[in-house]
């Protein structure tokens, strides 16, 4: 049970400590406790890397999903590369497993061909939402279905001074059942945000937020995957969006405005007391 | 990093108002090793002068300030506007052990002076604010610090606002910073944190133009935060990803094939 007991404290601290330096914290974390190594790099979310497609010259993102060891999978050529520069295909374990996501894991025949139209899919998003940025689809067997990750990443710096970075990472499982299929998705998106100026000083807002839904939907062949998809990842990141435009520039400034008002108390009181008066007078 | 380093930097982090929950993180990380945990007096004791806790004296309603610049040593701390002298246990965060304590220094009209302008000051801009005002470095200069702090755990956020200004009669600089920390962690984990330095020049040695010199930096100072979260918010933050593609219309997923087709909209690896 201490175990257990321990991810809980790990996973509490990291939500704790300054969110832009997730990667350092938990890096101390596994250090500090390493039965959590596998645990934790399964279930923390990190800023995701690019790495370029030897094979087709595109861009692609690395996670724990696409990963055997030091080797990451290309959605592009389907291929295993290594950071010495050859690549493989991946394939089976010992035991002869090559199912399930992560140590090199492949997808089946009929769900790799889901995995390229998926890729190609959320590519077309990705320009159309993002205007640019990095888009990779992972897909991998499951007994009773299939499973993926949609992951998209865009860095922005509008001004000199100011930069941005939006990490989105979509897990999902595809469950089959007659005519439907049951999806479930898990969805972080890791905003950093930052600024400076001689009158602001440094200024940082940084941070991750998760959401997770469930759905039936139809299902006529695999295309209908895709498109169910989409769907609900197109919809989950415009409720997120939203959520952190609220979070980010709603309440961290009201929160500001709490600590500290700009405007004078006695005067600030002295309105809110004739807005009352107003209200009551109303009433009466 | 030494596993001591480790858990330290946990500490060195702790968001306003979440000490104590960190602390029971690490207790619970560290079960293995739990001398670790009895290691970390110099990482509270940095983290509360730091981030200038406020302790309720026994017996008293107002929260007094703990900083290295109000310390006696040895654990202990002073107020002055109570004229007391407390022990601080900077693990569990409470005070005990409170003695007179008479300010005896050079600069005592001033620093007296300076601390009726501030709590007028703090008591027009700050809901829930603490402040002090210590002669510090052989009484060739004065610091004043303000923290305020608003938690609300239950609603999964945390605030906290500091200010420390160090005047130097001699100079006649007042040099400082400002900062920000707010929190909010439901389902999730937001931060926002800013810091600026203040550094202006004093035409008179009052106490009144030293306040009047801050509350202008302050106020222009929030009024600028404010003015930075709306262009994080028009600028960079619009800049990562639009509400709805240019169309204005959700994408239809069942032609998603045929966009391609359709619209030249260039490959992922020419632009990011």
């Amino acid at each position: 049970m201490a175990e257990v007991d321990q991810f809980d404290s790990a996973l509490d601290l990291l939500r704790r400590l300054d969110p832009k330096h997730t990667s350092t914290h938990l890096n101390s974390l596994i250090s500090l406790v390493p039965s959590l190594t596998e645990d934790l790099l399964s279930s923390v979310d990190q800023p995701l890397t690019i790495a370029r497609c030897r094979k087709t010259g595109r861009d692609y993102l690395l996670c724990d999903y696409n990963r055997d060891g030091d080797s990451y999978r290309s959605p592009w050529s389907g291929e295993f590369e290594t950071p010495s520069g050859g690549s493989g295909l991946g394939g089976a374990d010992d035991q002869g497993n090559n199912e399930g996501a992560g140590d090199g894991a492949v997808p089946s025949e009929r769900v790799r061909k889901m995995e390229i139209r998926a890729n190609e899919a959320f590519d077309v998003y990705r320009e159309l939402y993002y205007e640019g940025g990095v888009s990779s689809v992972y897909f991998w067997n499951l007994d009773d279905g299939f499973a993926g990750v949609v992951l998209l990443k865009k860095v922005a710096t509008p001004s000199g001074k100011s930069e941005g970075t939006w990490d989105s990472i979509h897990v999902f499982e595809a469950v089959d059942r007659a005519r439907t299929a049951h999806y479930k998705l898990t969805s972080t998106v890791i905003l950093h945000l930052s600024t400076n100026s001689d009158n602001l000083g440094e200024m940082d807002l940084s941070g991750n937020m998760t959401r997770q839904i469930e759905s039936d939907l139809p299902v006529d062949d695999d295309t209908s995957h895709i498109a169910n998809i989409g769907k609900l990842v197109e919809d989950m990141e415009l409720k997120m969006r939203n959520l952190l435009q609220e979070v980010y520039f709603g309440k961290a400034k009201d929160v500001v405005g709490d600590l500290r008002s700009i405007a004078p108390l006695t005067e600030a009181n002295r309105d809110k007391a004739t807005h009352q008066e107003m209200i009551n007078s109303m009433k009466r | 990093m030494s596993q001591l380093a480790t858990v330290s930097s946990f500490v060195e982090g702790a968001p306003p108002g979440e000490l104590a929950d960190v602390i029971a993180d690490i207790k619970n990380l560290t079960i293995d090793n739990p001398s670790l945990l009895s290691q970390l007096g110099t990482a509270f004791e940095k983290y509360n002068e730091e981030q200038f806790a406020t302790v309720k004296l026994p017996g008293s309603s107002q929260h007094v300030i703990v900083s290295s610049h109000n310390s006696l040593g040895d654990g202990r701390y002073y107020d002055v506007e109570s004229s007391s002298g407390f022990a601080f246990d900077h693990s569990t965060q409470k005070a005990s052990e409170v003695q007179s304590y008479v300010l005896e220094s050079s600069q005592s009209d001033l620093v007296k002076s300076l601390l009726k302008s501030l709590a007028t000051h703090t008591k027009e801009h700050y809901p829930n604010a603490s402040y002090g005002v210590y002669p510090i470095e052989n009484d060739s200069k004065i610091a004043v610090l303000v923290v305020a702090n608003k938690y609300s755990p239950n609603n999964f956020w945390n605030g906290r606002w500091r200010s420390l200004y160090i005047y130097s009669p001699s100079s006649s600089q007042l040099e400082g910073s400002m900062k920000v920390d707010v929190h909010y962690y439901e389902d999730g984990n937001v931060r926002l944190l800013t810091t600026k330095p203040v550094s202006s020049s004093i035409s008179s040695a009052s106490a009144a133009t030293i306040i009047r010199e801050i509350t202008v930096a302050e106020k222009k100072y929030q009024e600028e935060v404010n003015k930075g979260f709306n262009s994080l918010s028009e600028g960079a933050f619009k800049g990562l990803r639009r509400q709805l593609p240019i169309t204005r219309q959700k994408i239809e997923w069942d032609k998603i094939a045929g966009y391609r087709l359709g619209q030249d909209i260039g490959g992922g690896s020419s632009k990011r």
